[in-house]
């Protein structure tokens, strides 16, 4: 979208549109620098979670990144993998 | 030893998910079979269940969570809220004893079809979605049970197994509360075209699916596949007494065996073997029982063998043994379906009614037994009532349950 060059890309909202339609969690009962575990979102949900969000921005997270705890860092993961992968 | 009796019942079943209304529609003789998979070559009948996963699991939770898991996590809540929860149970003596011949089928086709004929990507969480010990883990994890949990995959028998084996657990005092049942959901195109290759489902003329399964009758021609699960709480009569619980049934005899003569065919003498096993260690001679849930898959030979083991056990006191095979009317549910069975037969007892064996009409001449002909039979002085499994694999189950 039009960042026209600037840096202001986040993949936050799209995330937080997201858990609420998968998840049916709203985006305001979700701290995004919070521990994602706190709302229920354990290792398993996110490993599913990560998997759709790889196919629905036809993107590989690398391994060293499955382990994020907050969903600010989730989101500039995806953020920065978007941006090298998509180039 | 501690006298066992059935304290809870749950089910998610092809006829709905309360127990009772579901041994209504049994009563009245409605079949839940239909055609399924129009899509598919050949037809093929099934159960399915009607299931709102909603009622038990957010969406979050939902992650990972095959249906055959789902089911088990429905009916083994309604068997312990039918118990009226778990009390005071120390969670170290309460115990999960599940039967499953499959797991989670749909996980493992949605791979497949994913990772060979599609994306090429298999969702992570295949591997816990579908391991057949899915469904007892879920049980435990959401009632809290740190005892034995254990699941048992012999087929057709798996349930009945657990549920035995759960029944032996409370009896030497080993547990003092077990959710003993099973469940099973494999009704996917996979599946329904092995069980089609292997020759063992009924045939049926074009919107005849319903009736399709007849067991012990002369046309009979297989089974109809079923899913769902069914749980019973299990625990010594001593505590449900002291803790004022209602009875429905006592598990009094039940027994484990195999053929060892073949992996599918069926051996009346392993049959008869564990027939005669519960029924010694219930202490009660073959006149004293009153009902039996047959295993009755309609197969050509499954239905004449289990004919030849009942009329060599119960020798002249056939005639006064009532027998039906529900499968007619819910399907085969496989891992679950000797939980299902087991249910049927404590609500026969309890209620005093026996459910017809349906869809046969005329009798295998071949097959003389006394068959529960017609909906809405009642049985005032029913006692004792048996249910049994006999699997692929040749493991064969009875369970045995006496009014209490």
């Amino acid at each position: 979208m039009g960042g026209n060059g600037s840096r202001t890309m986040s993949s936050l909202t799209e995330l937080q549109d997201l858990i609420q339609q998968k998840y049916g969690l709203d985006p305001a009962a979700l701290d995004p620098n919070a521990s994602m575990r706190g709302s229920g979102i354990d290792s398993l949900a996110l490993v599913e979670f990560l998997f759709e969000v790889e196919d629905r921005y036809a993107i590989s997270v690398p391994d060293e990144y499955s382990n994020v705890d907050t969903l600010a860092d989730l989101a500039a993961v995806i953020d920065k993998v978007r941006a090298s992968q998509t180039a | 030893m501690h006298e066992v009796v059935v304290t809870g019942l749950g089910t998610v079943s092809p006829h709905g998910d309360d127990a009772d209304a579901m041994f209504s529609a049994l009563m009245r003789g409605e079949s839940a079979v239909r055609q399924v998979f129009p899509e598919l070559p050949k037809p093929a009948p099934a159960a399915t269940v009607a299931f709102d996963e909603s009622r038990w699991f957010t969406k979050l939770q939902l992650a990972g969570v095959d249906r055959v898991s789902q089911f088990a996590v429905a009916a083994a809540d309604l068997a312990l809220a039918d118990a009226g929860g778990k009390a005071d149970v120390d969670p170290e003596r309460f115990a999960v004893f599940a039967g499953c011949g499959m797991g989670g089928a749909a996980a493992l086709e949605a791979a497949y079809r994913a990772g060979i004929g599609g994306s090429g990507r298999v969702p992570p969480l295949t591997i816990p979605a579908f391991m057949p010990n899915a469904p007892a883990a879920h049980v435990a994890l959401r009632n809290g049970a740190l005892g034995p949990v254990l699941t048992y995959s012999v087929a057709c028998a798996s349930s009945a197994a657990a549920i035995a084996e759960a029944a032996k657990a409370v009896q030497r005092g080993e547990v003092d509360l077990a959710l003993a049942g099973g469940s099973e959901a494999l009704i996917v195109p996979g599946v329904v075209l092995a069980w089609q290759a292997m020759q063992t489902l009924a045939g049926f003329q074009p919107g005849e699916a319903a009736t399709s399964c007849r067991p012990f009758a002369r046309d009979r021609s297989g089974f109809a596949l079923g899913e769902g699960a069914a749980f019973l709480v299990l625990e010594s009569a001593e505590r449900a007494r002291r803790r004022g619980a209602r009875a429905y049934a006592g598990l009094a005899g039940w027994s484990l065996g195999c053929d060892g003569t073949h992996l599918t065919k069926p051996d009346a003498p392993g049959q008869q073997r564990v027939l005669r096993g519960a029924l010694r260690q219930a202490g009660l001679q073959p006149a004293d029982v009153g009902y039996c849930n047959a295993h009755g898959t309609a197969t050509r030979i499954g239905d004449g063998v289990e004919c030849d083991a009942l009329a060599t056990v119960w020798g002249a006191a056939l005639d006064g043994l009532h027998v039906s095979s529900t499968k007619a009317l819910h399907g085969h549910l496989l891992g679950a379906a000797g939980a299902l069975e087991a249910l049927i037969t404590v609500l026969a007892l309890h209620r005093r009614q026996l459910p017809p064996n349906a869809h046969c009409d005329p009798v295998d001449p071949g097959c003389p037994l006394n068959l529960v002909r017609q909906p809405g039979t009642a049985a005032p002085q029913l006692q004792a009532a048996i249910s049994s499994s006999f699997a692929f694999g040749g493991t064969n189950a009875a369970l045995l349950f006496t009014r209490v």
